[in-house]
């Protein structure tokens, strides 16, 4: 099977008309799109399953009401109209799949899935195929029940992935869908139907037998083992549909109590902001307390950038002065030496009397020395006061409030910055809390695990009364066989019918355990090829699936690995989905909603260069924190035949655009 | 000639109601903090501050305790006093530098460190 195309029109968030084709290329067959959360990947899985089998599902597999599946904006416009158009081709036929969902005419706002009606065109060939075959038809190409092996999302592998906990109740359940899916329910409609037949030749041949002599108490004993075979038959149909009611309750509950969760979670994180905000308020309020002290002072350092130069200017008058004055004392010294030397008119070295021209030189120097000193003022004076001006500026000191005011500011914006970061983050988790209330979650919570209980509870039952079941057809088989061990009994007609279908129930019975076995056999070859393929441990010989379908990893040495990564176990869970997959069905497409959560590139890797292998198609859908679309993907380019992005025109309108690597 | 020097000095009428705005939108803790560096604002950048009618607010001794302000003032301004006392010349230049802080404030934030740069790179010019 191979898709070629399909087009959506208002369907869920894809408003107008929104197309896609499939990669034909049998080496090429890998297509991927990509798409933010809540941009429109799992409605594109709907729109296949809802295209192919008239249902799409929501979380916990819950089937998404007609009502919800059109597009709101077109609906708020009043076209209210959506429809899937898928073309494929499968064993040499080509078919055009139309499903299509419009408002009846007599309702205004739809609001339940009676407001609407659905039809399907189905074309092979070209040919329209008749109504009521269109399912068939379409079964025989990709069986419904297989369909969550090839259309499934991320949370599907997460509940495969508990099959690996021993015991877990996913298990059982999960068991009941893959006998459904490998066939097994054939068998035991056919087992069940046998044994109504059963029922009906027992009950002929009850009367057939009150009316032979002797065999009264034998009609008897088998008319009350009957009677009770079909209370307990009632009972359990009861039971099963009571458990199935709880189980949807369950789910109900459970997903109410999960976006609850995340309200709480929402709350726990909006009290750590809250707690956050005053702490930065406090750190906030106090740096600006020690900015205004800074702030304080700082006419210091604004006047001492004025009054620095004006005492460096004094600092300059005061050296001058104190030269000039130092100058002077020298002018005295050699005035007082000169006067000397005049007065004892000899030389101060030889002793020896000057000569008159050398008295006369002297006396010359004498009057100009005195005249010099004469043009001196006194500078003391000046000194002084010059150093008192510098004496009082030295007090006015700066204490460089500048760059602890830098400092500061920075410090405080950096805060402030966090503080309407985290004011808007309060105001976004407020209003997500927004009509939040403890005590619902609390009744629910309650209303839950009551549930839970009660479905604990049945399940014990429908056990007993299968059990109980079990043990009066052994008892009806065993008092069958003295029955015909009877010549009177053994001549009727009705003991003959009765003998004959007990045998075929009983052949019936068998044959489901030896397809039960046969299947489980193939699932776990080709489980544990997919799991060779796509682990990178590659000591592991393979998976052991056991008798109520759990899963385990076998090491090199045939011993069971007790510790698994839970990349392993998605691993394990991605095999053994593919391994039904393909016991399910004949190669096909597979579409893959999520699917690398916690996969590490290895792992990735190996299923990326695997699948397109094993499937005609292989469809991805991703979001860019799954696969990096420049790194990731070197290992599959070739392979890649076709390329999507799924684009947000707005919450409720989507569109899909083809783009190139 | 001995000039008297006020005991009480303030500042005009409408520059004292910009310094309590001054103090009240906390670009300062204390009016007398504004006071100050008004006037430290004004000598930095000399400033030959007019006349003006100052009522009193503070006590000089509040202001100016050890005399920093009237020593710059002496030493920077001597030549203009022309007889005022220090400290009502102080007035003139506290008054002028409020009104311009108070003009900063009403354009938003006071930038006090593009303050000190831009007087920094004026006394180095």
């Amino acid at each position: 099977m191979k898709l070629q195309r399909v087009t959506m029109r208002n369907f869920m968030p894809y408003k107008g008309e929104v197309r896609i084709d499939f990669p034909q290329d049998e080496f090429r067959n890998v297509m991927l799109v990509f798409g933010d959360n809540m941009r429109g990947k799992t409605s594109l899985l709907n729109a296949l399953r809802w295209g192919f089998y008239g249902r799409a599902l929501g979380r916990h597999s819950m089937p998404i009401p007609l009502h919800e599946m059109a597009n709101k904006d077109a609906a708020s416009e009043g076209d209210w109209t959506f429809e899937v158009h898928i073309t494929f081709e499968a064993n040499g036929h080509s078919y055009d799949l139309r499903r299509r969902a419009e408002k009846r005419a007599a309702v205004s706002t739809p609001q339940r899935p009676e407001d609407f009606v659905q039809q399907v065109y189905l074309r092979k060939d070209g040919m329209a195929v008749q109504g009521d075959l269109v399912d068939a038809e379409i079964n025989q190409i990709a069986p419904q029940q297989v369909s969550r092996f090839f259309l499934f999302d991320g949370e599907l592998l997460q509940e495969y992935e508990t099959l690996l906990i021993e015991g877990s109740d996913q298990g059982r359940q999960i068991r009941d869908a893959i006998e459904q899916v490998l066939g097994v329910p054939a068998l035991i409609q056919g087992r069940d139907e046998l044994a109504t037949v059963l029922r009906a030749a027992r009950k002929t041949q009850q009367q057939d037998l009150q009316r032979v002599a002797g065999l009264e108490t034998h009609a008897k004993r088998q008319a009350e083992l009957t009677a009770r075979q079909d209370v307990l038959d009632s009972d359990l149909r009861k039971l099963v549909e009571q458990v199935e009611r709880v189980h949807g309750d369950v789910a109900v509950l459970s997903d109410e109590i999960d976006r609850s969760q995340g309200v709480l979670a929402a709350k726990a994180k909006l009290d750590g902001h809250r707690e956050r905000q005053k702490d930065i308020e406090a750190y906030r309020d106090k740096k600006r307390m020690e900015r205004l002290d800074l702030l304080g002072q700082s006419w210091r350092d604004v006047l001492e950038l004025k009054v620095s130069v004006r005492r460096d200017q004094l600092e300059r008058d005061r050296r001058r002065l104190t030269e000039e004055m130092g100058n002077q004392a020298g002018v005295k010294v050699q005035i007082r030496q000169l006067q000397d030397l005049l007065k004892t008119n000899e030389c101060p070295t030889c002793g020896q009397a000057m000569h008159d021209d050398r008295r006369t030189a002297i006396g010359a120097q004498l009057g100009r020395l005195q005249a010099e000193l004469e043009q001196h003022t006194d500078k003391s004076a000046a000194l002084q006061s010059v150093s008192a001006q510098i004496e009082a500026l030295s007090k006015i000191r700066g204490v460089n409030v500048r760059d602890q005011l830098a400092q500061a500011n920075r410090d405080l914006q950096a805060h402030e910055i966090e503080l309407t970061r985290i004011e808007n983050e309060i105001a976004r988790l407020e209003d997500e809390i927004l009509g939040y209330d403890t005590a619902e979650l609390a009744r629910k919570r309650q209303l839950r695990d009551a549930k839970l209980h009660e479905e604990g509870r049945l399940q014990k039952d429908i056990a007993d009364r299968r059990s109980e079941l079990g043990k009066l057809r052994d008892d009806l088989a065993l008092l069958q066989r003295t029955i015909e061990g009877l010549s009177q009994a053994r001549s009727q007609k009705s003991t003959v019918r009765a003998a004959i279908c007990g045998e075929m129930e009983s052949v019936f019975s068998q044959s489901i355990e030896r397809l039960r076995d046969r299947l489980r056999k193939t699932v776990e070859e080709r489980a544990t090829a997919a799991f060779r393929e796509m682990t990178t441990q590659k000591a592991y010989r393979g998976l052991e699936i056991n008798q109520s379908y759990g899963l385990s990893i076998l090491d090199e040495l045939n011993q069971k690995v007790a510790v698994r990564s839970a990349g392993a176990e998605q691993v394990v869970a991605l095999s053994l989905i593919d391994g039904l997959n393909r016991t399910g069905r004949a190669a096909g497409p597979v579409v893959m909603d999520t699917p690398f959560g916690r996969l590490d590139l290895c792992h990735r890797d190996n299923i990326l260069s695997y699948l397109p292998r094993v499937t005609s198609q292989f469809v991805l859908l991703v979001h860019s924190g799954e696969i990096r679309r420049d790194i990731d993907l070197s290992s599959i380019a070739p392979r890649i035949g076709a390329v999507y992005q799924i684009k947000e025109i707005t919450p409720r309108h989507s569109v899909i655009e083809r783009e190139t690597l | 000639m001995r000039v008297s020097e006020p005991t009480m000095i303030g500042l005009s009428e409408r520059s004292h109601a910009k310094l309590k705005r001054l103090k009240e939108d906390g670009h300062f803790r204390e009016m007398a903090d504004a006071y100050r560096f008004g006037i430290a604002l004004a000598l930095a950048q000399s400033v030959d501050p007019p006349e003006i009618s100052a009522g009193t607010v503070f006590s000089v001794a509040t202001i100016d305790p050890d005399q920093s302000l009237k020593n710059a003032i002496q030493m920077l301004m001597g030549d203009k006093l022309h007889g005022l006392p220090v400290y009502r010349m102080a007035e003139r230049l506290a008054d002028w530098g409020v009104q311009e802080l108070a003009a900063q404030a009403d354009k938003g934030d006071i930038d006090f460190v593009t303050i000190f740069d831009q007087l920094k790179a004026a006394s180095t010019a």
